[in-house]
């Protein structure tokens, strides 16, 4: 069992690889390819479940997801519904029998407890409705238009957030405390307390009109990705960084650092291999949220940079009073969020030989 | 873990590699779409609804318009929007204004060669008053004979609705009441013909691009959600067709971004620009105002005291500069004292309270306030807006000045505000609005008794008789003088309302795109327009 994964995890890990700087090239591959590939990891996450004895432990996991989820969808229904303002309040009134007729076509003249039953079991059969903004669209649409631009950007982002943040961590609790490591943690600090709006514009002026290098908006091809990915990765990875150089310096001083270093093991060994399996702990239980949120999409960033990602209609469905689609955004981001909960969870005993998760 | 070495080794690799390769010719857009016919201009956000007899907003309209033709067009070059003929060659009516006869174009076919009909006109009036439409602009046919029953469900079958093919394929229209202007509601898109059998064919979904029929100078080629639409030179239209092949309009909501994007050279046209730096972008050889059909103006809720009293609210009107604000804005706006906005028949500039610092002292005292310490705490009421927020400010800091009344204001999100609005009317509030068609009873009737966009509590029988008698006046210089009258009631003798100023376009437009006309309607119409 033990050398199977030895050559699985290779290889899930290269395919991801190349999947990625194709992606980045911009490269169609069709939708079979990516299914194709998440098959093969489901398969992947199985076969670590039940070589790690996991699958009852998941089983009662997903349930309990099943329930926030359900609480977090009467929450919202019920949060809108107290919301001042309706959907279909414009600048313009409306004549009562005009008003009459869309509240009976979207059955907003129903009584709530039968609003909310239609809502669940919609959602039960997979059905979020229709938007009342962009008449004729369902949500399913809508987030299958939006969505994998905001994948796209979320992904390359956090590559990059974790190939700098990682490596930078471990240089600077390595040089603890000399202008290697203060250097790195100002540009950390530096990158976190920047907002993005003051960034991107920065970066748009220097690369896009001073070297004329890449686009200033859009999201059409490697040239529009670098700069939205700079800006939506850095602020990751100074986060990363800090996280990193804290749990490294604090493992660093354990026991079994200096049975190695009495070993005569070298430095970069022990820090690599080592250290750093043990420091990552922290950094797993921050990339939960951080993986749901930065993959839903930054508004400001996708604002900025004109990216036709969801975003955007998670912040204006609500000032359009969209019902179905601020539903469907929300309960997409907990979903996500549920889910690389429990796979951060999984990971840990990847990490760490010492956590058992059941 | 040599893995991370090779990892990053990769992904620096790839970095630089895909900076290599981005010398991107310039030749091309987006779809691959030649750059000398291709007029790029900016939508600002996704067309809620292409569905013509559905959609509300100007976004949607931006293309239905250049995709459509009513009956009616205007004559975009004529400063007041004259009528021109659409799709129906001539129409007249009796002399009462109340049967209304509209000879169709004949040879005319849509995008996919089917001829053109009268029985689609009636179609397309039929699905926007069936209340299972659920359109917001159904009422906009209310004047027809039965319409509104038909809408609101007391008659069902269509045929008792005062429309009728005529045997020669010609369109019999007859109203409820006299309407002067009817033919002007049959330039709006929600009054279109429709294409049935595509509806019924494709449900929803009649309006994407590989579906759509229309027939406008231009065609949907694709429509990317969320990103981009395509036009393409419809080669059926039965007129001059358009200059340009394609119009490729991007949805970029964010106006630095794509003002960033004109700059680069991957736009052409930037409707909309930055109020605060305004000041920047006039100084700019592309750049293009317009006045717009369109008011700005704070009511009074008559119904609260102090507003109650005719001589406080006169004196509130009297004591704003129109001028302070518009100098402020510094964008082209027009100071407004009169209710209809310049550009429109029923104009008149002589109409409305001036500014008079002393004349407002004097009311207000005379309205029983000589010592201002008596005066209630008053809450001036917008919407979170910056530049409503500049302009409340500044009204709040004239009437400190000039009438030593201290105002505090309230800000609300759009749709909160909006349902206070309706509820539980601030003591000042600010609204603005935009014709939906070049007549002046667009405004006026805005306030009248009768009207749901009148929040101030207003009600004046001799206002509502003399616009009811104005819309049904076919005689231009008559109309004109029953509009002088209402207008003077409205401003100066009742004043519910304190107008403001009226709104401007602001444009950036490429120094290569020529003959495009801009208009009170900020409505955009391609097809005269030429690239150089």
């Amino acid at each position: 069992m033990d050398s199977l994964s030895k050559i699985l995890s290779p290889i899930v890990f290269f395919v991801w690889v190349v999947l990625l700087v194709l992606n980045f090239l911009d490269h169609d591959l069709g939708a079979s390819v990516w299914y194709g590939v998440l098959v093969l990891n489901c398969f992947y996450f199985l076969f670590f479940a039940l070589y790690q004895n996991m699958v009852g432990y998941i089983l009662k996991r997903l349930m309990g997801s099943l329930l926030t989820i359900w609480v977090i969808a009467s929450v919202t229904f019920l949060l809108l519904r107290v919301l001042p303002g309706g959907p279909f309040d414009s600048e313009k009134a409306l004549p009562d029998e005009v008003k009459a007729a869309i509240e009976a076509k979207y059955h907003l003249n129903d009584p709530l407890p039968k609003q909310y039953l239609t809502y669940l079991k919609g959602l039960l059969h997979g059905d979020l409705g229709e938007s009342y903004k962009y008449l004729g669209r369902s949500i399913t649409d809508i987030v299958k238009e939006s969505f994998p631009a905001s994948i796209q950007l979320g992904v390359f982002s956090l590559v990059l957030a974790y190939l700098l943040g990682i490596p930078i961590g471990v240089i600077a609790a390595r040089f603890h405390n000399r202008w290697v490591d203060h250097i790195l943690m100002a540009f950390a600090i530096g990158s976190v307390s920047v907002p993005s709006f003051l960034v991107a514009p920065i970066l748009i002026l220097v690369f896009c009109f001073w070297l004329q290098w890449l686009e200033p908006a859009l999201w059409q091809g490697p040239s529009y990705y670098i700069l939205p990915t700079l800006v939506l990765g850095t602020r990751s990875a100074a986060v990363i960084a800090r996280l990193t150089r804290a749990s490294v310096l604090e493992v660093i001083r354990s026991d079994f650092i200096r049975t190695g270093r009495a070993k005569g093991l070298s430095e970069t060994k022990i820090l690599f291999k080592h250290v750093l399996r043990n420091s990552l702990i922290p950094v797993l239980t921050f990339s939960g949220p951080l993986v749901a949120g930065i993959i839903t999409g930054s508004f400001v960033v996708e604002q900025i940079f004109a990216i036709p990602g969801i975003g955007k209609h998670m912040v204006l469905s609500v000032s359009n009073r969209d019902y179905p689609l601020i539903l469907g955004t929300t309960l997409l981001f907990s979903v996500l969020l549920v889910a690389c909960n429990l796979i951060v969870d999984l990971l840990y005993a990847v990490v760490d030989p010492r956590i058992k998760v059941p | 873990m040599k893995n991370v070495g090779a990892f990053f080794t990769i992904f620096w690799f790839t970095l630089v590699f895909a900076l290599g390769g981005c010398t991107k010719k310039n030749l091309k857009t987006d779809f691959d779409l030649l750059v000398s016919e291709t007029l790029r201009i900016n939508l600002q956000q996704e067309p809620p609804s292409l569905d013509w007899n559905k959609s509300t907003d100007l976004t949607s309209s931006v293309i239905t318009n250049n995709i459509m033709e009513g009956l009616v067009d205007y004559n975009l070059e004529d400063p007041e929007l004259g009528l021109s003929p659409g799709l129906a060659l001539e129409w007249k009516a009796d002399p009462l204004g109340k049967v209304w006869t509209f000879k169709l174009r004949s040879g005319v076919v849509w995008s996919d060669g089917v001829k053109f009909e009268a029985q689609q006109v009636v179609d397309g009036w039929e699905r926007l008053l069936n209340p299972a439409t659920a359109s917001e602009y159904a009422y906009f046919l209310y004047a027809i004979k039965n319409a509104k029953k038909f809408h609101n469900g007391e008659l069902k079958n269509f045929s008792e609705v005062g429309v009728q093919v005529l045997p020669d394929g010609n369109l019999r229209v007859e109203l409820e009441y006299s309407m002067s202007y009817f033919p002007s509601l049959l330039t709006h898109h929600s009054t279109f013909p429709i294409r049935k059998d595509l509806i019924v064919k494709f449900g929803d979904r009649w309006t994407e691009a590989n579906h759509m029929v229309v027939l406008g100078p231009y065609k949907l080629k694709i429509w990317n959600h969320d990103q981009a639409i395509v036009m393409e030179r419809n080669e059926f239209y039965y007129g001059e067709k358009a200059k340009i092949k394609y119009v490729l309009c991007y949805m970029i909501n964010e106006l630095t971004t794509a003002i960033n994007l004109f700059d680069s050279g991957k736009l052409d046209l930037q409707n909309g620009l930055p109020t605060r730096e305004i000041k920047t972008w006039r100084q700019r050889k592309e750049y293009v105002e317009h006045g717009l059909l369109t008011i700005f103006y704070y009511g009074f809720n008559i119904k609260k005291a102090p507003f109650n009293n005719l001589k406080v609210r006169q004196a509130f009107a009297s004591a704003i500069d129109r001028k302070q604000i518009t100098d402020m804005l510094a964008g082209g706006q027009t100071p407004l004292l009169s209710w209809v906005p310049p550009g429109m028949m029923g104009y008149n500039s002589q109409v409305g309270i001036k500014f008079n610092p002393d004349n407002a002292r004097r009311l207000l005292d005379e309205a029983g306030f000589k010592d201002r310490s008596l005066f209630p705490k008053v809450k001036l009421a917008f919407n979170t807006n910056e530049d409503q927020q500049r302009i409340a400010e500044n009204i709040q800091a004239q009437i400190k000045k000039n009438l030593s009344i201290e105002m505090e204001l309230v800000n609300e999100e759009w749709k909160v505000y909006l349902t206070h609005l309706r509820n539980d009317t601030p003591s000042i509030y600010r609204l603005g609005w935009t014709a939906d068609y070049p007549d002046p009873d667009n405004f006026m009737n805005l306030m009248a008794g009768f009207s749901d966009n009148n929040h101030t509590g207003w009600k004046d029988k001799a206002f509502d008789e003399l616009i009811t008698q104005a819309a049904g006046t076919l005689d231009k210089n008559k109309r004109l003088k029953l509009y002088d009258k209402a207008q003077k009631i409205l401003t100066e003798e009742a004043t519910p309302v304190i107008p403001l100023y009226s709104g401007v376009s602001q444009s950036l437009v490429a120094p290569r795109v020529k003959g495009l006309v801009h208009n009170g309607l900020s409505r955009f119409v391609f097809k005269k327009v030429r690239l150089e």
